[in-house]
């Protein structure tokens, strides 16, 4: 498992008046996923180290090689959730990953701040 | 025989643990700024054009719309026109509050921005009322059509 770098700063600065603060998305860096030769699948879990501000959402999601199946956007927390399932052996696949950010006024103002996100292969 | 058999064991114990968990990292970078935003729909117009008889010409009134986002403490939106209104006429303004803030109710315009609506703190709201209300007194005449640009300004809290 390896990733192409980290994505640039996510930066929420404007709203439409009378709606939530404009969510913004960054979907510049990738994966690449290896399985081994053994008869299995496998899925990949993301997580990150703690949680995000009250009211502050980070969604990934994770294109999914030949075979196997996309969750879809995710909301990222400190539980490893699956982001890519039944991913076929012997796979050597590299795939986009799309980050958005999202706020609620309620969130008030953000100062920079990062989370690590793990991702990992695992057998099912 | 004996070695025979205990690398078969060894080989199955392997099997059995391969393929450990594979991993890596992403670091996010990520910040909300202070976002205060408002908008306002329509161009009313009001027009006098009778009066009871022994009162001053009976005021007109219009309506229209707001909308406000702020995520900051105690934002407040003030207003003022461009120009000060003839004599003997007064343009006014209502802003409903969104929830949790205050309005300061009909407030008189002028070139001196007045507050309108304060202690907005962390909201988005929409369809807000805007309440325009025009007052003449006999003295101010007759008026021909004019108008006035009404700016209003959010100034975010903290």
């Amino acid at each position: 498992m390896a990733v192409s770098g980290n994505p640039g700063a996510l930066h929420i600065t404007t709203a439409v008046p009378g709606s939530q603060p404009t969510s913004v998305s960054n979907n510049t860096t990738t994966y690449t996923v290896t399985t081994p030769n053994a008869n299995k699948t496998y899925r990949i879990t993301a997580q990150i180290n703690a949680n995000m501000p009250t009211g502050v959402t980070l969604t990934a999601t994770f294109a999914a090689p030949a075979g196997a199946t996309s969750i879809g956007p995710v909301a990222l927390d400190v539980t490893a959730r699956n982001v890519v399932t039944g991913v076929p052996k012997s796979t050597n696949s590299t795939q986009n990953i799309t980050y958005q950010l999202s706020a609620t006024a309620a969130a008030g103002v953000i100062a920079s701040s990062t989370r690590l996100v793990t991702l990992t292969v695992i057998t099912p | 025989m004996t070695k025979r058999i205990l690398s078969t064991i060894a080989f199955l114990v392997g099997a059995a643990s391969a393929a450990p968990a594979q991993t890596a990292t992403q670091t996010i970078t990520f910040q909300v700024d202070a976002i205060n935003q408002i908008a306002f729909s329509g161009s009313p117009s009001l027009v006098i054009n009778t009066a009871t008889a022994g009162s001053n010409p009976t005021g007109a009134t219009a309506a229209a719309t707001w909308a406000v986002t702020t995520n900051q403490t105690g934002a407040k939106i003030t207003a003022s026109i461009g120009s000060n209104m003839p004599a003997g006429l007064t343009l006014s303004v209502d802003l409903t509050a969104p929830p949790g803030a205050t309005s300061a109710g009909f407030q008189a315009l002028s070139t001196t921005s007045v507050d309108l609506v304060t202690s907005m703190t962390k909201l988005a709201q929409g369809a807000l009322t805007v309440s325009y209300s025009l007052a003449a007194t006999p003295a101010a005449g007759v008026v021909s059509s004019t108008t006035r640009t009404v700016t209003y300004t959010i100034t975010g809290g903290t």
